[in-house]
């Protein structure tokens, strides 16, 4: 079994997962194309921030027996639709200052780890890609980093009561944020292998 | 007559599309998958909000270029590949400097061609310039509404090439106003979602 990523976005290769797709360890399926044989054929699920939300919705029980086997999901971006009881929908921030988009690492996450966590803060100077808001953290979930003066969590990692993982990430996928190509490749890698459970047992 | 709206289901779709800001501007919404269960003539205009993957469309560009043939309109805003799916749509890509405004007193480049056209009574310049991601090459007799930094199209209206009318833009509002990110794309579609029910829904 490998790793479903759906590939939302038309016309952008996903470049840094490009290696692991080709070593098998990650299958990416254009949305379109999207069926419940590669759900039941995946260990685990990454989504972008340009996911088919209400598409994703007509695939839900697939989602949640993925959960049910110990899958587990990286979602980034904005959750617009409950697809699994239990989450919300993305809180933005009111019209938001350079102060509130400082990014504070709140625990220790394998993907995170030794990663300076304001290297993430700005693209050439422009601060607000990773995170402008929150979606609403389930009560038993663990914040990852908090984002402004507030620290909301714009990171969180859930252990499902029901089995499975969800890392939210309301933001820009975050293996893109910064400046630092060789950070954005660690991320990736780093997320992927989380994803597959060889990283945070 | 009314506005129909694709509705490809990202998060910033469904800011922009469904909640009430700007919900009453479409009279209907519609998946990409299910535009052969509708009937496009009977809507003035079909709205195809940027960031539409090009081949959730692609199977359907034989039905826009009827409607388009009947003398529909449709609305085509930025970063979806529009001329994979619409008819004679050249377009070329331009780096997005993303950080121009963080120069003091910078200028996108972007200008209004057309001051006289019913757009601009509700938009100003500075309603169009967030990021660039490219512009056009309209074919003769198309009009020109805005253009780049070098006078290049990146908004025109084609009333040429089929015998119905096409907005093309390259810029990208329903993304960054959906997103929360941006603005001038919300002062975009505060002006042109109004200027498309008055003028394209009533004409």
């Amino acid at each position: 079994m490998s790793v479903l990523f759906i590939h939302s976005h038309y016309g952008i290769d996903e470049l840094l997962f490009q290696r692991h797709a080709e070593a098998g360890r990650v299958r990416l399926v254009r949305e379109r194309n999207l069926d419940a044989s590669h759900f039941a054929a995946a260990s685990g699920l990454i989504t972008t921030q340009h996911l088919d939300q209400v598409g994703l919705m007509q695939h839900a029980g697939s989602l949640r027996a993925l959960l049910a086997r110990g899958g587990r999901w990286i979602f980034n971006g904005h959750m617009a639709r409950v697809l699994i009881p239990g989450l919300s929908v993305y809180v933005a921030m009111s019209n938001p200052r350079r102060a509130d988009f400082a990014l504070t690492r709140l625990a220790d996450h394998p993907i995170f780890d030794g990663i300076d966590q304001q290297k993430l803060e700005e693209d050439m100077g422009v601060a607000g890609f990773y995170g402008r808001g929150h979606n609403p953290m389930p009560s038993d979930a663990t914040a990852i980093n908090g984002v402004g003066p507030r620290r909301l969590p714009v990171d969180w990692d859930w252990a499902l009561p029901g089995g499975g993982r969800i890392l939210s990430h309301a933001g820009n996928d975050f293996w893109h944020s910064g400046d630092d190509d060789a950070l954005k490749q660690v991320l990736a890698d780093r997320a992927l292998a989380w994803v597959a459970g060889e990283l945070g047992r | 007559m009314s506005i129909l709206a694709v509705h490809p289901g990202a998060s910033y779709h469904i800011e922009s599309l469904e909640a009430p800001r700007y919900a009453g501007c479409f009279d209907r919404l519609v998946r990409p998958e299910d535009l052969p269960q509708v009937v496009l003539e009977d809507f003035s205009v079909v709205l195809i909000p940027c960031r539409t993957p090009a081949d959730r469309m692609l199977e359907h560009a034989g039905r826009l270029r009827a409607y388009l043939d009947a003398g529909g309109t449709v609305i085509a805003t930025g970063e979806s590949d529009s001329g994979i799916f619409l008819p004679a749509i050249n377009f070329t890509p331009q780096p997005t400097n993303f950080w121009w405004w963080l120069t003091p007193g910078a200028d996108l480049g972007v200008r209004i061609a057309a001051p006289e056209h019913a757009l601009f009574r509700r938009l100003e310049a500075r309603d169009l310039a967030w990021h660039l991601h490219g512009w056009f090459d309209p074919p003769p007799g198309a009009e020109v509404l805005a253009v780049n930094e070098s006078g290049n199209p990146i908004l025109y209206i084609d009333e040429v090439s089929t015998a119905g009318r096409m907005v093309v833009t390259s810029l990208d509002p329903f993304y960054h106003h959906g997103s929360y990110f941006m603005p001038a794309a919300t002062r975009f579609l505060d002006g042109f979602l109004p200027w498309m029910r008055e003028e394209l829904d009533a004409a």
